[in-house]
């Protein structure tokens, strides 16, 4: 049903990311900027912490055999940012449209949509910069672009159904919103961004989370591209399929039922 | 009869008011097996038909489930039992430039606006020139709509709603937007629109647009329909109803009000002649005079005195207030005189009312709607035409 809404509405769809894009750095200097010094201010403090701090070695890309904290790092973090701000994003944008919900009928999904595309967009710039990072050190990441491509779009289905249902569930508590800001800080460390997956050194329950959960499967799956650049196992993408299914369409479900309530209950 | 255009079924709908709001779960939680809320039923069991080419009035009062039969309509709040159905393309204007950002130019606005309207791109860029040109507003149409007046934001957030070209309107109190100039332009549109045979609901406060414009009307009181038919009639009924006002004679006087201090009478003399008149003469001197009488002492009453003309325009009011005319307390009966001399009626019929308001004018003690009527035939100055005269003098020059 939201699929055929958003082919359906697919200017409005346009409409709004576009408006996501253009307004989010409207009077500020460094505009567009701001969206690529922030992980870079992340990758900065974890690089220190781990190579100077804690003095790790970094870990071994197999088979590119690349060595580098900082872009091993990055690989995990974009595609995790990604999913962190559009779903926060989604909440307020929600939330602040009710102005709009309380007037006009319209597809409210869209206010989820609209942010999953103008961040997906942000984090392909984002993305390009990471390549060409890449590049310079030594990776030939360009023929595994078009991999990187499609599990980034699976990727962002299911950062869609997660956006969805917490976005509609957020109109009826707000604690969702802050429950939010906590959850995604323990995914943070949860997911393999500064640690390998099969860092034997991780503790039994942490490992199994970070290797087969849904946050840590596709930042493998992307960083097995990029930092590896090796193709993951058809058993590992057929997961990745399997898990934005499942998010999208539980995520669809609730936002479809609650939807109709949004007017009332704003 | 024309095709149904909108069906409005058994239509109920009840809100929640909730005693104390649970907006976290921890006070949901909390609350749990306790009903903390009343059902407010906002509309009950209200059914009526559109059809096309109609221009449709729902009229009541604030409160009465307009706004909510509105959004039912609009689809933008579920019916609890009954059902709407919209079988053409439909335009809801709510609420003018929801949606509008800001920081985002008028072009870009009007984009977004007209898509969330649910426009295709290819009917928005089509009509854009036609939205712009509409507004009035090409030269800052690229201009952030933060920079825009009020005025402005409405007037192109009306013309992208109006472009949207639906069979059906449903407007709400939106008529008046933007200055004389645009509203004549948007009820040129309306009536275009009616020429077209579009259908427009129109929900209003305004009676004389429902009165003017509306072929059938509806008149919602506490949620149900309290009366459907000719606007007219309706509208009659409404403002009955609404100033709780009662037939007082064949001659179509009545008063309202809430009576502790009321007008008997008025009883008009001409010059020095001690037998009331209904009829004199312009320039002649005229002596209305208004018996009152109280059922308690009533402190600092206000008079008024109300000539209208026959169709219903005010031709003067004088008010006690006005003259400073202010008396502590009334009590008992009495009389005021208000002498108006060489009087400048021109020929005609009028009508007197009078009003006794408290010194605020927050509270009416009475009203009484034609308290008399008088005629006016033809003295000194005379003049073929008009209400009143200003007594002119003419001066001709000629080319020597």
């Amino acid at each position: 049903m939201a699929l055929r809404s958003a082919l359906a509405h697919r200017n409005l769809l346009y409409l709004l990311s576009l408006k996501e894009l253009r307004t989010r750095y409207k009077k500020s200097l460094l505009g567009w900027g701001w969206s690529l010094l922030n992980p870079l201010t992340q990758m900065l403090i974890f690089s220190i912490i781990f190579l100077y701090v804690f003095r790790q070695e970094p870990p071994t890309g197999d088979p590119s055999g690349m060595k580098n904290f900082p872009l091993f790092f990055l690989c995990g973090l974009l595609p995790f940012n990604f999913f962190s701000i559009s779903v926060g994003v989604s909440m307020g944008n929600v939330q602040g449209g009710s102005g709009l919900i309380k007037k006009v009928q319209f597809p409210h999904e869209h206010l989820v949509f609209s942010v999953v595309v103008a961040q997906f967009v942000t984090m392909l710039i984002e993305f390009s910069v990471l390549t060409v990072a890449l590049l310079i050190g030594g990776n030939m990441v360009l023929p595994w672009l078009p991999v990187l491509l499609l599990i980034l779009a699976t990727w962002a289905v299911f950062v869609t159904g997660v956006a969805l249902a917490l976005s509609a569930a957020n109109v009826f508590f707000h604690d969702v919103n802050y429950l939010w800001g906590i959850l995604s800080q323990l995914l943070f460390y949860a997911t393999p961004i500064i640690y390998d997956a099969n860092n034997p050194n991780l503790p039994r329950l942490l490992r199994i989370i970070s290797a087969h959960g849904p946050t840590g499967s596709f930042v493998t799956a992307v960083r097995n591209v990029m930092y590896d650049l090796r193709m993951p196992s058809a058993r590992d993408l057929a997961i990745l399929v399997v898990y934005a299914g499942a998010s999208f369409s539980i995520g669809n479900f609730i936002f479809s039922h609650l939807s109709p309530r949004f007017a009332e209950e704003m | 009869m024309h095709e149904v255009v909108l069906e409005v079924d058994n239509l109920t709908k009840t809100f929640r008011i909730h005693r104390e709001r649970a907006n976290s779960l921890k006070q949901r939680i909390a609350a749990k097996g306790r009903n903390r809320f009343d059902e407010f039923i906002a509309l009950e069991d209200v059914t009526f038909n559109v059809h096309e080419g109609e221009v449709f009035g729902v009229i009541g009062h604030n409160g009465s489930g307009k706004s909510t039969l509105l959004k039912c309509m609009a689809g933008i709040l579920q019916p609890n039992q009954g059902s709407v159905h919209v079988h053409r393309r439909m335009s809801a204007l709510l609420e003018l430039g929801a949606g509008f950002h800001p920081e985002l130019s008028g072009r870009e606005n009007v984009f977004l606006n007209a898509a969330i309207l649910g426009m295709n791109r290819r009917d928005i860029a089509n009509k854009f020139d036609e939205i712009v040109e509409f507004s009035g507003l090409e030269r800052f149409i690229d201009q952030p709509v933060k920079t825009y007046s009020s005025g402005m934001y409405v007037r192109l957030a009306f013309s992208v709603a109006i472009n949207v070209d639906p069979r059906l309107l449903i407007i709400d109190e939106v008529l008046a937007v933007g200055d004389v100039t645009f509203q004549k332009r948007c009820l040129e549109k309306f009536v275009e629109f009616r020429n077209d045979g579009r259908t427009i609901v129109l929900v209003t406060h305004d009676l004389a647009s429902v009165r003017n414009m509306c072929d059938r009307a509806i008149w919602l009181k506490q949620g149900h329909v309290s009366g459907e038919g000719d606007p007219k009639t309706l509208v009659e009924a409404y403002t009955d109803s609404m100033l709780g006002s009662t037939p007082h004679d064949e001659t179509g006087s009545t008063r309202r009000g809430s009576g502790e201090l009321i007008v008997n009478g008025v009883e008009i003399f001409v010059g020095t002649d001690p037998n009331p008149v209904t009829r004199f003469q312009t320039g002649d001197t005229v002596r209305f005079r208004l018996s009152y009488e109280t059922l308690k002492a009533v402190p600092r009453p206000i008079f008024s005195l109300i000539i209208d003309a026959l169709g219903g325009s005010t031709v003067t009011a004088p008010c006690s207030r006005d003259v400073g005319l202010v008396p502590d307390t009334v009590e008992g009966e009495g009389w005021i005189d208000i002498v108006m001399p060489d009087i400048s009626l021109l020929p005609g019929a009028y009508d007197v009312h009078t009003a006794v308001h408290d010194f605020n004018r927050q509270h009416e003690y009475d009203y009484f709607h034609v308290a008399t009527r008088f005629d006016v035939t033809t003295g000194k100055p005379y003049e073929s035409a008009g209400v009143v005269t200003m007594r002119p003098e003419w001066q001709f020059s000629y080319d020597a």
